[in-house]
């Protein structure tokens, strides 16, 4: 067996664990609730959002629906990944897997792999059940583009916070750790960085929550940058022409290619490093 | 003597401690662990790595299974004419078994096994093997949640041999498993050692060793007391060749004041008596026998672990006690171990 065909296996394996754990099995009314759920309540003709604005794409209502994603959908991955080295590391087959000639960038890779499969095949899942209900409700549907870009960011985000959760479980001793570490980095993205943006813009003069100023907009958006959840909306916004925040789409996925290739490799460089 | 397998030179890993200060958290400190430790393991022979808790015997297997990382020295490996150095290279030719695993989740034995083989390259026919060859092959559908710590160590034995280890490290194997099941395992191992692996098995407890093991490695704070054959081992340390008699009757000064006895140890309670010497066995039965005294009990005395780290460090029981919660290390290797005798 190649090497890859023997890292595909190992992630294949992870994955179908997780598929079927009471876990998952748990998260599933919630990622219902907070994916279709909210594709269902922004699919409303008679909806108003605030400014009296009505959405009028597809791609729009999958937007505003995104925020599902980013509350529900990443909570997953994080509750998910959270002791995938850290259980091991306890019951003591951490240690029989780090003796194994397996390379350990390697497990890594697989750990990686087999934990992001696990959670984006029910969100995608769902995810398509969005289009699917958003077209059904106002009948706008979405281009081809637009609904790669909506899985392709959607399958960005997950795998930023699987590595963050991953990261946190080969650092933490015990799974209370692990969990702390896990849910704290997504309390600081999805919650604190509101605080941090409105803080960062007082500081620096600029007036906050002025919707309308072009400082605070340019502001707001150049952090984003520095965020998984920004980067993410970013990157929805690729596709949504009304929305521009002075950001370029390059910039954009720069930002995206480096929130995915850096905890990566900060993973592998741990795994190489690790002690039982 | 066999060939050299595995040769460590001069090794050394010291665990790294939070020693978090004001302005660096992070910092760290060197705590216990293996300090220039040089060891030969030669084929086909079966080390037994002896030492109390604490003493590094968990963290040398780690070593030579290439788990842990090398800070200083090196560990080279000569399998099928080829020199390995990095010690990640060695991997394919280690077994390991760890000292406890707890084997959990809905997966069965042989799902379990299997994944491990996949890392290994291994074929599902040899895990089948294995999982017979333990004595798994009735339970090899068994959700491992179901097992038994027996069972889990039975596993654990299997998972080890994956690959067919040239060497094959075994971390306290003894734990959990029962008479039966222990005497199975020490037949195993030394088949295997008779097929040309070499092992080594961790314990506390010298007499699990006891006629298994060719070689013993005596291990202390990180360090090598002393190495070789059983027999020489207790020689150097002067503990060879003493012997415990108990029994009832009269047992008189003249009768144990022989030039070539030396007497160890004498308890006597009432009529009962027990002795420890050291000399020409029968001289002293044949003087027992003689004056007509009732010998219940007659054999050579067993090693013990505390016995032998007295005897190489030349401290008392309880300082030896103290010093293995130590959390620095004490140069041991300044301690002599007792000359040839």
């Amino acid at each position: 067996m190649s090497d890859g065909a023997r890292m595909w296996r190992m992630a294949r394996r992870i994955r179908n664990e997780r598929l079927l754990s009471v876990r998952l099995k748990i998260m599933v009314p919630i990622l219902l609730l907070f994916i279709p759920g909210m594709a269902w309540g922004f699919a409303d003709p008679n909806i108003l959002l605030p400014g009296g604005h009505r959405p009028d794409t597809a791609m729009e209502i999958l937007f505003y629906a995104s925020l599902g994603v980013v509350f529900g959908a990443t909570m997953c991955a994080v509750l998910l990944a959270f002791d995938g080295v850290s259980k091991d590391r306890a019951s003591g087959m951490l240690e029989l897997r780090l003796a194994q000639p397996m390379p350990r960038t390697q497990q890594a890779d697989a750990l990686v792999l087999g934990f992001l499969q696990a959670i984006v095949l029910p969100v995608l899942v769902l995810m398509v059940l969005s289009i699917g209900l958003v077209g059904w409700r106002t009948g706008l549907w979405t281009t081809a583009l637009e609904s790669a870009v909506y899985i392709i960011a959607t399958s960005l985000i997950l795998l930023w916070y699987v590595l963050f959760a991953l990261l946190a479980s080969t650092a933490a001793r015990e799974q209370g750790t692990a969990v702390a570490f896990g849910v704290g980095v997504w309390f600081l993205f999805t919650f604190l960085w509101a605080l941090f943006t409105t803080m960062v813009a007082y500081a620096s003069g600029v007036a906050v929550g002025e919707a309308n100023d072009p400082a605070w907009i340019a502001l707001e958006g150049r952090l984003d940058l520095l965020s998984p959840n920004g980067v993410y909306h970013h990157l929805l916004e690729t596709q949504l022409p009304t929305v521009d925040r002075g950001i370029p789409s390059w910039q954009v996925w720069l930002a995206a290619l480096g929130w995915t290739v850096l905890p990566w490799w900060w993973l592998r460089r741990r795994m190489n490093d690790l002690v039982p | 003597m066999a060939r050299v397998v595995l040769a460590l030179d001069k090794v050394q890993h010291r665990h790294q401690l939070p020693a978090p200060r004001w302005f660096k958290p992070w910092a760290k400190r060197s705590g216990p662990g293996i300090v220039k430790l040089s060891l030969d393991l030669h084929e086909g022979s079966i080390l037994g790595l002896v030492g109390p808790n604490g003493a590094g015997k968990t963290t040398l297997l780690r070593l030579m299974a290439g788990i842990l990382p090398l800070q200083q020295g090196a560990v080279s490996g000569r399998f099928r004419g080829e020199t390995l150095h990095p010690v990640e290279d060695l991997r394919p030719w280690v077994g390991h078994m760890p000292e406890q695993v707890r084997w959990q989740g809905h997966q069965s034995v042989v799902q379990a096994l299997t994944e491990l083989a996949d890392m290994r390259n291994v074929p599902i026919k040899r895990v089948l093997s294995l999982v017979k060859l333990v004595g798994l092959s009735d339970r090899s559908e068994e959700v491992l949640n179901n097992l038994s710590q027996g069972m889990r160590q039975r596993l654990s034995i299997a998972a080890a041999l994956l690959g067919s280890p040239k060497v094959l490290l075994l971390d306290e194997p003894f734990n959990g498993l029962d008479p039966v099941a222990a005497r199975a395992f020490t037949d195993l191992v030394k088949t295997l050692a008779s097929k040309g692996v070499s092992v080594v098995i961790s314990s506390h407890m010298v007499g699990h060793l006891n006629g298994l093991i060719d070689r013993v490695a005596l291990l202390h704070q990180g360090q090598l007391l002393d190495e070789g054959p059983l027999g020489e081992v207790e020689r150097r340390l002067g503990l060879a060749g003493r012997y415990r008699a108990a029994g009832t009757g009269s047992l008189s000064e003249d009768l144990l004041q022989h030039p070539d006895i030396e007497v160890l140890e004498h308890h006597a309670e009432g009529q009962a008596w027990e002795l420890t010497f050291r000399g020409p066995a029968s001289t002293l039965m044949v003087n027992l026998m003689e004056a007509a005294v009732h010998v219940e009990r007659w054999g050579p005395v067993e090693p013990d672990l505390v016995e032998w780290l007295c005897a190489a460090t030349g401290m008392e029981v309880d300082d030896i006690s103290l010093n293995v919660q130590a959390p620095s290390m004490v140069p041991l290797a300044t301690v002599e171990v007792g000359e040839d005798e």
